[in-house]
């Protein structure tokens, strides 16, 4: 079966942009309440009946929040560390090599990373201390520090089009949308009631944004003209903790939640669910889709456990 | 790319001065199409009255100016209107802070003027920073100074008193006892009446003086109280404010631990009431609010996801102060700081979204009706070796190599195959330290590979059109050149 059992509980899966059998998982001890954290990097085989095999794990003193792979380097992962640091490894490198960077700049935990899809030379971090940090492999201490948001940021994502673009989702119920030439974000509107726990761009329409937050509900947003969404989709039972646009189709997305499933929507047809998978068994944090294999998708949660499945087939089939 | 920001600027009347370098630029940069990416509705007057009046509230003059930001954003008010607003309440701080912040880790960043978050001074608002702290400090340091004044004059005034009025009561008295004497020289018979009423003023000065000394006393004392009052209303208004923002925080919490499972240690809001939170490891604050919070939903907000019993149990744990025990001592510190990541084996791949054309079809009912039965059986397959169980037969492999499409959406759909029309040539690799700069300089002249994945755009071929002129690297048509180019470049730099 396609599932893997991670000794502490999932926060974060992703699929790396360069091999179409390989992902990393970012897990936290006692639900990244305290304790330590281990960062896997799993390879996907043919073999059904052992259809994981672990490349690499790497300890880490405090839980990993989030996991990004490198756009420019193949064997790079980005790991967002509770305690604050950043944490490059190179799964190309043997194990007594890794960590190969510790970045510690951040002053409370890293809740996300993302790496520049367009540039592939830098990745933004974000925080619960407010800021958006954007670095780069070559310098020690990060680029600019975007310091605006007065909560957590948990999210900050780049415009998959426009190299020097992102948008970044907080706490403060606001998403901000950024520009890194300039000193400011250049937008700012509140998407939600609540706290905004996740965004993400579209693939195919750059001013399309999708966020989703604790009130249950994923907006997608035209950020043109902000001030009605272009779709509003509900349907999770609890707060949706993350949102990605599919690589493959225009309108699709996958979210995860704490209601324990993963919904696929599809924003512009008006019964927008087109798939619900409730495989997990405790809260769903983590979900990606591939930007390699049309349709393949993997999430994990605090339950423990990673699958990989083809969309429209059992997540736990065989 | 060039984003205008002056469009917005100049609706709020400001002249923008974009590119401090180049004169020139100026020019094409006015020109030049507007970014997507900023606010073009035009301010709103109701909107910013609104948020003028909220700003010049007492209550909200007292409260950090980032929150009063948030608030405003919150409400839906741009960040013209909001800076707008900030300009028209006279001693409020408007988000120089926040913008300062923001250079903070790049000091050759040239700060262009266009933001309008930069009003016009910067060095202005640093003054004004200081004179609404000031100000604010002002007050309390006022009311010492009254308190004080209040207390030394009423000493003085005793002083005086008992300086200069008794004396002269005293020489009153000795006066008039003086008096009495002569008068008793005189009138012998008249002695006992004489001495009476002596001895009655001298009663009578002796309780004046001694209720003038109870008057002094009373005027010290009341000075004193009034001085304890001042203290203690001081201290009632400090708890005051204490408790509105706990009161926040717990709405905060509320909200954050009914979504994200995790509150927040306000350590920057100046925590100082009794239930301090506690640390752990100089950590999270998982303090019981964050429980509480969870077990009284209210009602406004969305309810709480119900937790995992484990996860209540280790926080319980830790609220107890205990260390769950399965926690390592682990040192993840890299070996070798300055480590080198090693070689890229592949080159990067493009995206989908860049290999196919930009209006594409959208494909409902996506192979969500995808036949399982012929999932199954192509895993069950043996033989069959070249397809893994994850890389379904019928939704087919994407293999994007040079924007060549092998296979689309599925065996099984009658939807129409992406079209292809011109595929983009594999864009230059990345020249690292050169791209950094280019993220450092506001506005940078040469733009490297990326503006070339987007080449269906329209507003992309103007930018390209502009910069390809100024790219000093051809274009390369294939990947392997790429890893070449790479260690080109890695020479060069």
């Amino acid at each position: 079966m396609p599932v893997f059992k991670t000794p502490f509980n999932g926060y974060s899966v992703k699929f790396s942009p360069f091999y179409e059998d390989r992902l990393a998982v970012a897990t936290s001890q006692n639900f990244g309440i305290l304790g330590n954290g281990r960062l896997h990097v799993l390879s996907l085989s043919p073999n059904p009946s052992q259809p994981f095999t672990e490349i690499a794990a790497y300890d880490t003193a405090d839980g990993i929040y989030d996991v990004s792979w490198s756009e420019s380097h193949d064997s790079l992962v980005v790991a967002a560390v509770a305690d604050g640091s950043v944490k490059l490894y190179d799964t190309a490198l043997p194990p007594t090599s890794n960590p190969i960077r510790s970045l510690r700049e951040h002053t409370r935990e890293v809740h996300s990373a993302d790496y520049n899809p367009l540039r592939r030379d830098s990745f933004l971090t974000s925080s619960w201390d407010d800021t958006v940090k954007l670095w780069t492999l070559d310098r020690p201490s990060s680029i600019r520090t975007f310091k605006e948001h007065s909560y957590c940021v948990y999210s900050a994502v780049w415009n998959p089009r426009h190299a020097d673009v992102f948008a970044s989702a907080s706490g403060d119920c606001t998403l901000r949308v950024w520009d890194v030439r300039e000193p400011s974000s250049t937008m700012v509107f509140p998407p939600h009631e609540f706290e905004v726990l996740t965004c993400d761009w579209n693939k195919y329409d750059d001013c399309i944004i999708a966020t989703a937050s604790v009130d249950k509900s994923i907006k997608i947003w035209d950020v043109r003209s902000f001030r009605v969404p272009i779709a509003v989709m509900n349907g999770h039972g609890y707060a949706v903790r993350k949102v990605r646009f599919s690589p493959h189709v225009r309108n699709l997305l996958v979210s995860c939640s704490y209601d324990m499933t993963v919904c696929v929507w599809d924003f512009m047809v008006e019964d927008a669910l087109v798939s619900r998978y409730d495989h997990h068994t405790e809260f769903a944090v983590g979900v990606d889709m591939s930007v390699l294999v049309e349709g393949l998708m993997a999430s994990t949660g605090w339950d423990e456990l990673v699958y990989v499945w083809q969309h429209g087939t059992d997540p736990r089939a065989l | 790319f060039i984003f205008v920001v002056g469009v917005v600027g100049a609706e709020i009347g400001k002249t923008t001065n974009v590119d401090q370098q180049d004169a020139g630029e100026d020019a094409a940069k006015q020109s030049s199409k507007a970014s997507v990416f900023v606010n073009t509705e035009p301010m709103r007057e109701e909107q910013v009255q609104n948020a003028v009046k909220f700003l010049s509230h007492p209550k909200v003059r007292g409260s950090p100016v980032i929150y009063r930001r948030n608030f405003l954003e919150k409400k839906g008010l741009t960040k013209e209107e909001i800076d707008e607003a900030f300009r028209c309440v006279p001693d409020s701080q408007p988000s120089e802070q926040t913008a300062g912040a923001n250079q903070a880790n790049t000091p050759d960043v040239q700060r262009p003027a266009q933001s309008q978050a930069l009003q016009p001074g910067v060095s202005g608002s640093t003054g004004v920073t200081t004179l609404s702290r000031t100000r604010y400090s002002f007050r309390w340091s006022h009311a010492l100074i009254a308190v004080g004044f209040l207390v030394v004059s009423g000493a003085g005034t005793a002083i005086l008193i008992k300086k200069s009025f008794l004396p002269r009561l005293k020489s009153w008295i000795r006066k008039i006892v003086l008096e009495e004497e002569y008068d008793q020289l005189e009138r012998t018979d008249s002695k006992p009446t004489v001495a009476e009423e002596a001895s009655q003023a001298a009663k009578a000065a002796a309780a004046a003086a001694a209720e003038l000394a109870k008057a002094n006393q009373e005027i010290l004392t009341s000075t004193s109280e009034d001085r304890r009052y001042f203290a203690d209303v001081v201290r009632l208004l400090d708890k005051q404010v204490q408790e509105m923002k706990l009161m926040t925080n717990e709405i905060r919490r509320l909200e954050a631990s009914s979504g994200a499972s995790y509150s927040r240690h306000e350590d920057y809001q100046v925590n100082q009431t009794s239930s301090k939170p506690f640390i752990v490891n100089g950590k999270r604050d998982y303090g019981q609010r964050s429980v509480t919070s969870s077990s009284q939903p209210a009602s406004v907000e969305p309810s709480s996801a119900p937790h995992p019993k484990s996860y209540m149990e280790i926080m319980a744990m830790i609220q107890r102060g205990e260390k769950p025990s399965n926690i390592r001592d682990i040192d993840d510190s890299p070996p070798n700081p300055n480590q080198q990541p090693s070689n890229p084996r592949l080159a990067p791949r493009t995206k989908p979204w860049e290999a196919s054309q930009v209006q594409q079809n959208s494909t409902p009912a996506f192979p969500s009706q995808l036949n399982v039965k012929d999932l199954n059986s192509s895993v069950l397959d043996n033989s069959d070796n070249a397809v893994p169980w994850w890389q379904a037969k019928n939704a087919g492999i994407r293999e994007i190599n040079n924007g060549v499409d092998t296979n689309v959406y599925g065996a099984a759909s009658s939807q129409q195959p992406i079209k292809r029309t011109w595929v983009p040539p594999q864009p230059p690799p990345v020249v690292m330290s050169e791209a950094a700069e280019a993220i450092r300089r506001p506005k940078p002249l040469v733009q490297k590979e990326q503006t070339l994945d987007d080449s269906s755009d329209i507003s992309d071929k103007v930018m390209k059109s502009s910069e390809l002129s100024k790219s000093e690297r051809p274009i390369e048509g294939s990947i392997t050149n790429t890893v070449l180019g790479s260690a080109e470049i890695l020479e060069e730099s």
